[in-house]
């Protein structure tokens, strides 16, 4: 057998098997480290606080359960891992500080994410694969955006648990066994209680079973692992209080539930057909077995209609109609992550892989086994969904590391094999595989590839001795790729030479070197900026940090009474009770549409009608982002609109959006429409804005515009607090006049104006003598 | 021995100067005004014990306030002609003392005056300038604008049987603000006129189509009229100074007999400097039937007790004492509505202590027991305590449910039944466990 380069031959077997194992665990080791290192550059350029605006939410729930025991926070809320991790250190009489814990915890759950990649991957390929995804997945942007030290988020925690269930499902049905489905269900668990996007497993591996029975490839193993996992899974899912009855009530678990009872009746088919052996019964079952389907489907729509069944939620539906929440559910839509993916933010999130993945996704088409399904499916319902949401663009990031690795890895595998086919038909042969060699050959290297190389190579045979019985069994109308080439050892196909394989190679490690380039780049620049602590670069380079919103909750928390509630726009809610630990009106968590809508019609409102909301709801403090100053365009000016809308959907004879605009243009300059100008918002905003500008025109650096020199004026309100680069502003919401008086009259009293005499109302006229 | 004399000197002098809380009062009294000609005013007041310190309107010193804090328990401003004030009295400084706690007692006069602006504030509405009320009932000596003027007793401010007060002034009318507290209402047969030399009914006529002036005339007009702001201090409009004098306080009624001006003006001024009607709530504490503390949350559905202690101030020994006298106190418990609303009705044989026991709503939020006693007189009482209400915790539910005996049976049964399985298997043959476990693959 002819070889491109030679192999050392002297080696045992079982020095190879130890090598490569080795090398594995100092690969993934490695890899650990780089997934934490690179989502520490927030903590290295700023410090180590959490900095999203939810995830304060989360930090007060862990201070919780650290202080108060689990017991007591399970009456609250979702446990989350950082108290545990808590106790135990200090248990070990470690005393690490509870918000360094949060802080960390997100860049120690991208190492496990990492190995539980591995581990999935493995089952896919082989170990290299593994390794490769652990190495996308580690450094990928989509994921680091989430789980960038400080972002103590449940989603960090949720790709984890996501990876590791989805493991553990295709272990299960690998192996048929309840013991894998019942560690699935485990995670399940734990993903329910940690992220309110468990529904993506809860519908995924459903449609996977389906799916299987569908191609006719239902197996006792299918039947052990989704019934293990499905009655375990449901029912400790139904202990996290959020969830409650939701399972068996709510359409978005009818999957689950159906697909249960799916498998249950063709498991008792196959039982029956295993005793009976007549044709016609079988059809007879087969026909059983569908009109029992359609009647459970029909039921279930039925009891959906009868109420029993609570339908699909908004966010449910807005993912299939992307402007069903924009019409129906503005808060929804106000959410920038909900708002459809722009094509730039792929290649941004995934960079290279983007390109490797459907090739990914075609190599499992090969080699068609039931987890492969598992990936194809995952593949086209994850790509629809980040296509529809930003935010979902979490889910589809280990689908496409996975893919992506499976494909490079067998574009390497395939150059990196040193037998080359034996010369007789190499005229064909040779034309073929080069052409598909240069087709996938926009494909990278890491700096990981040198080491992987040599253990490669062993395990190449091994891995192709393997695939190729499944392959001479299975369908494979793909017929170029690597794969093929190798599995046909008897050198029909190959590659001649090693020109053509250092072309490959390089061209693939000159791409994994730019993929890393890039994740880096994109990591310490886009995604671990704070989002309390904002930066720029001056023209001399210098870094100014500008930390108003710190220095505005740091003001809350010293200068005012301990229950004065606090009134901002919903997304602040966390922060605000988290850094200034002041109760809010609204928060990241409030469902309650009303609520939210409430504060949106305060701040739309003129003054006179919003402050009797105010006072109503108790707020002492009104709360504002404004960034005309610097320029900094989150703004609450600019979600103004979205507040408009949310409030209009409640209350549409009070609000209407197009009384905010002046011929359809959003103005704030001398030509804002004066339901614009009147708003609470619009004058909490620029009031005394324009003093800092000594008589010249201001000028709103986000909108570009120019605001009257003559400002708003507050009677209902005053000014108590504004940040140094008026950020934050803080309005006092005034008490009740002392004499009983409407507050616009109290204050022209107080500025020395004349009151225009009031008359006594005259009850009787009096008659002329 | 030493403590218990000490303690006892405390309480005598206690006692002997009770009035003396050292309440200091600041009588800004114009220069034309002799205060010899209200010696019996003044003095009833410096003889219960009030610091009273004289000024004329002009005066610079001493000062009403230094650096925003009041210097003076209570202000009178007996200056109803002074166009022009010290700096340091303005309308705007006057209503800045009453939101410091200050209590004031002014007198107004026909003219106008920086007073007049003041009493708009206070919802006070007084006719076109130089209009004093007259009165030709009844038949008297005296001119038409000294009037006799009959004294309701329906008023907590006045003791009962007051007889009919002189007055010479200008009446006001009332505007719609709560917080006013008529004391003097005018006769019903006096009216507003703008010549007091032969004043009838054409003038009245005259002066009603004046400007499209209303009808100021009849009883609805008040002549003293008092005013409690949302922070409890108290001052009182007297539409005419001459009522404090020592000439109206001795000058007989058409009718015979003493006039009611000396008991009058000292309900007045006892009002007015916080003496009487003084109530407030020393405390407030809930918690559930059967317990003793507060406890950090309610749950839905509890039985809750909630008490209240109020008290009144007794100004003849400077003590807060019990006070069981309100039968019409109510408590809510609010969230953003009132979702209870009940009476909170005395106990007896506890005086000053006010309970009542309800069941908290079935809903779960932030709930507020709310207080919010005001009658006209007596000090506002308000008292807001938030409490949490949560749904009950997860092992707070009942464990055992008849509706749920299905479910229970369902699980016993399974239990039962594998135990039963687990038997026949173990006891089974050989040859059937080959079987099954082939199949199980």
């Amino acid at each position: 057998m002819p070889a491109a380069y030679p192999l050392p031959s002297d080696l045992s077997p079982v020095t190879v098997a130890n090598t490569a194992s080795l090398l594995r665990i100092i690969a993934l080791a490695l890899i650990s480290g780089a997934a934490i290192a690179s989502r520490l550059f927030a903590v290295i350029n700023f410090e180590s606080i959490i900095h999203e605006f939810d995830p304060w939410f989360n930090y007060r729930a862990t201070k919780v359960l650290a202080s108060q025991g689990f017991y007591e926070f399970w009456n609250w809320f979702d446990p989350t891992a950082c108290g545990v991790i808590y106790n135990l250190l200090h248990a070990l009489n470690l005393p690490v500080d509870i918000r360094n814990i949060c802080v960390l915890l997100a860049p120690g759950f991208s190492a496990l994410t990492a190995w539980a990649t591995y581990m999935f991957t493995k089952e896919m390929k082989d170990e290299s694969a593994g390794l490769l995804a652990a190495a996308f997945i580690g450094i990928v942007p989509g994921y680091i955006s989430r789980s960038v030290a400080g972002s103590y988020d449940n989603e960090a925690i949720a790709i984890f648990l996501l990876m590791f269930t989805f493991f553990a499902w295709i272990k299960a049905l690998k192996q048929g066994s309840a013991f894998w489905g019942t560690i699935a269900a485990v995670f399940y668990f734990y993903m329910v209680a940690a992220w309110g996007g468990y529904a993506f497993i809860t519908n995924m591996i459903p449609l996977h079973a389906l799916v299987l029975m569908l191609m006719g490839r239902f197996t006792g193993r299918l039947y052990v692992a989704y019934s293990s996992w499905y009655a375990i899974g449901t029912l400790s899912s139904m202990q996290v209080p959020f969830v409650g009855f939701q399972p068996v009530r709510t359409s978005e678990h009818m999957a689950a539930l159906g697909v249960f009872g799916l498998l249950q009746i063709v498991a008792f088919g196959q039982l029956v057909r295993a005793h009976v052996s007549s044709k016609q019964f079988q059809e007879l079952l087969l026909a059983a077995v569908i009109s029992l389907g359609l009647i459970g489907f029909f039921g279930i729509v039925g009891l959906t209609y009868k109420g029993w069944i609570a339908p699909w939620t908004g966010r449910f539906y807005s993912l299939w109609d992307t402007g069903y929440a924009k019409k129906y559910i503005p808060i929804i839509a106000s959410v920038s992550e909900h708002q459809p993916t722009a094509w730039p933010s792929f290649f941004m999130d995934l960079h290279f892989l983007i390109f490797l993945f459907p090739a990914g996704v075609v190599m499992c088409f090969r080699t068609l086994r039931d987890e492969h399904i598992f990936v194809i499916i995952y593949a086209v319902v994850a790509s629809y969904f980040a296509g529809v949401m930003v935010r979902l663009m979490l889910t589809l990031t280990p689908v496409v590391c996975v893919s992506a690795a499976v494909a490079l890895s067998s574009l390497m595998d395939t150059y990196l094999d040193p037998t080359e086919p034996s010369v007789e038909d190499d005229k064909s042969e040779t034309s073929t595989t080069h052409s598909t060699g240069t087709a996938s050959a926009s494909r990278p290297a890491t700096p990981a590839t040198s080491k992987k190389t040599k253990k490669n190579k062993e395990k190449e045979k091994e891995a192709a001795a393997s695939a190729g019985g499944v392959l001479s069994e299975l369908v494979s109308n793909v017929t170029s790729s690597a794969a093929a080439a190798k599995s046909a050892t008897t050198t029909e196909r190959g590659v001649f030479g090693m020109d053509t394989r250092l072309v490959v190679l390089l061209n693939s490690l000159g791409l994994l070197l730019f993929f890393v380039v890039h994740c880096t780049w994109v990591t310490s620049n886009a995604y671990s900026s704070p989002s309390v602590v904002l930066s720029s670069t001056s023209s001399d380079g210098g870094k100014n940090l500008i930390d108003d919103f710190r220095e505005a909750y740091h003001w809350l928390r010293q200068n005012t009474a301990e229950d004065a509630v606090v009134m901002s726009w919903w997304d602040y809610g966390y922060q605000i009770a988290g850094m200034a630990d002041r109760p809010t009106l609204v928060d990241n968590n409030t469902w309650n549409n009303t609520h939210i809508a409430t504060v949106g019609k305060a701040m739309s409102s003129p003054e006179d009608i919003a402050y009797p909301i105010l006072r109503k709801h108790d707020v002492s403090y009104v709360l504002i982002i404004f960034g005309g100053l610097i320029g900094y365009s989150g703004d609450d000016i600019n979600k103004f609109l979205w507040m408009v809308r949310i409030a209009q959907g409640v209350w549409p004879d009070e609000i209407q959006e197009p009384n905010y605009f002046n011929r359809g243009e959003y103005r704030v300059d001398s030509e804002a429409s004066p339901a614009m100008r009147d708003s609470l918002m619009y004058k909490m905003s620029y009031y005394r804005f324009a003093e800092l500008f000594g008589g010249q025109q201001p000028m709103d650096r986000v909108r570009g515009q120019h605001v009257p020199i003559q400002g708003p004026t507050l009677d209902y309100l005053e000014e108590a607090y504004t940040s140094e680069n008026w950020i934050v502003r803080i309005y006092e919401v005034k008490k009740d006049d002392v004499l009983g008086r409407d507050l616009k009259i109290a204050n022209a009293f107080n500025q020395g104006k004349k009151r225009k005499r009031t008359k006594p109302m005259s009850r009787r006229k009096a008659i002329g003598a | 021995m030493r403590l218990l004399s000490s303690a006892l000197v405390t309480l005598l002098t206690l006692t002997t100067f009770s009035f003396a809380s050292s309440s200091s009062v600041l009588v800004v009294l114009d220069p034309s005004l002799d205060r010899e000609n209200y010696s019996i005013f003044f003095g009833g007041l410096e003889k219960r014990g009030y610091n009273l310190t004289f000024r004329a309107p002009k005066d610079t010193s001493p000062a009403i306030t230094d650096y925003g804090v009041p210097n003076y328990d209570h202000v009178i401003l007996f200056a109803p002609d002074t166009k022009s004030y010290a700096q340091d009295i303005t309308p705007q400084s006057l209503v800045g003392l009453l939101s410091e706690n200050t209590n004031l007692l002014i007198a107004l006069s026909p003219k106008q005056t920086p007073l007049t602006s003041l009493a708009a504030e206070f919802s006070l509405i007084l006719p076109p300038p130089e209009t004093p009320l007259i009165s030709h009932h009844p038949a008297r000596s005296e001119p038409q604008t000294t009037i006799p003027v009959t004294v309701s007793s329906s008023s907590p401010i006045l003791t009962s049987g007051i007889p009919p007060v002189w007055f010479t002034g200008a009446p006001h009318a009332l505007g719609s603000t709560p917080m006013l507290v008529p004391i003097l209402r005018a006769p019903a047969e006096s009216f507003a006129a703008d010549s007091t030399s032969d004043a009838d009914s054409d003038a009245l006529v005259t002066a009603s189509e004046k400007g499209g002036e209303g009808l100021w005339a009849g009883s609805q007009m008040g002549l003293v009229t008092g005013f409690q702001t949302n922070v409890n201090s108290r001052v009182v409009f007297a539409g005419g100074v001459k009522m404090f004098s020592d000439e109206y306080a001795t000058k007989e009624l058409p009718s015979g007999g003493p006039p009611g001006n000396a008991l009058f003006v000292t309900d007045v001024a006892a009002w007015v400097f916080q003496a009487k009607l003084k109530l407030r709530i020393d405390g407030v504490d809930h918690h559930r039937v059967g317990e003793s503390e507060a406890p950090k949350m309610y749950t839905t559905n509890d039985e809750i007790v909630y008490t209240a202690h109020i008290s009144a101030y007794d100004s003849e020994t400077s003590t807060w004492k019990p006070y069981s006298g309100i039968d019409d106190l109510q408590l809510e418990f609010t969230m953003l509505d009132p979702h209870i609303r009940t009476s909170l009705l005395p106990v007896s044989g506890s005086p000053g202590t006010y309970q009542v026991q309800f069941r908290a709503p079935d809903r779960h939020g932030v709930f507020k027991f709310v207080l919010n006693w005001k009658r006209k007189g007596y000090s506002y009482l308000e008292s807001s305590t938030t409490v949490p209400v949560v749904p009950p915790r997860h092992d707070q539910y009942p464990r055992f449910l008849s509706a749920a005996w299905p479910y229970y049976a369902g699980a016993i049964s399974t239990s039962a039944g594998f135990f039963l399985f687990a038997a026949l298997w173990l006891a089974g043959d050989v040859k059937g466990e080959r079987k099954k476990g082939s199949k199980v693959e």
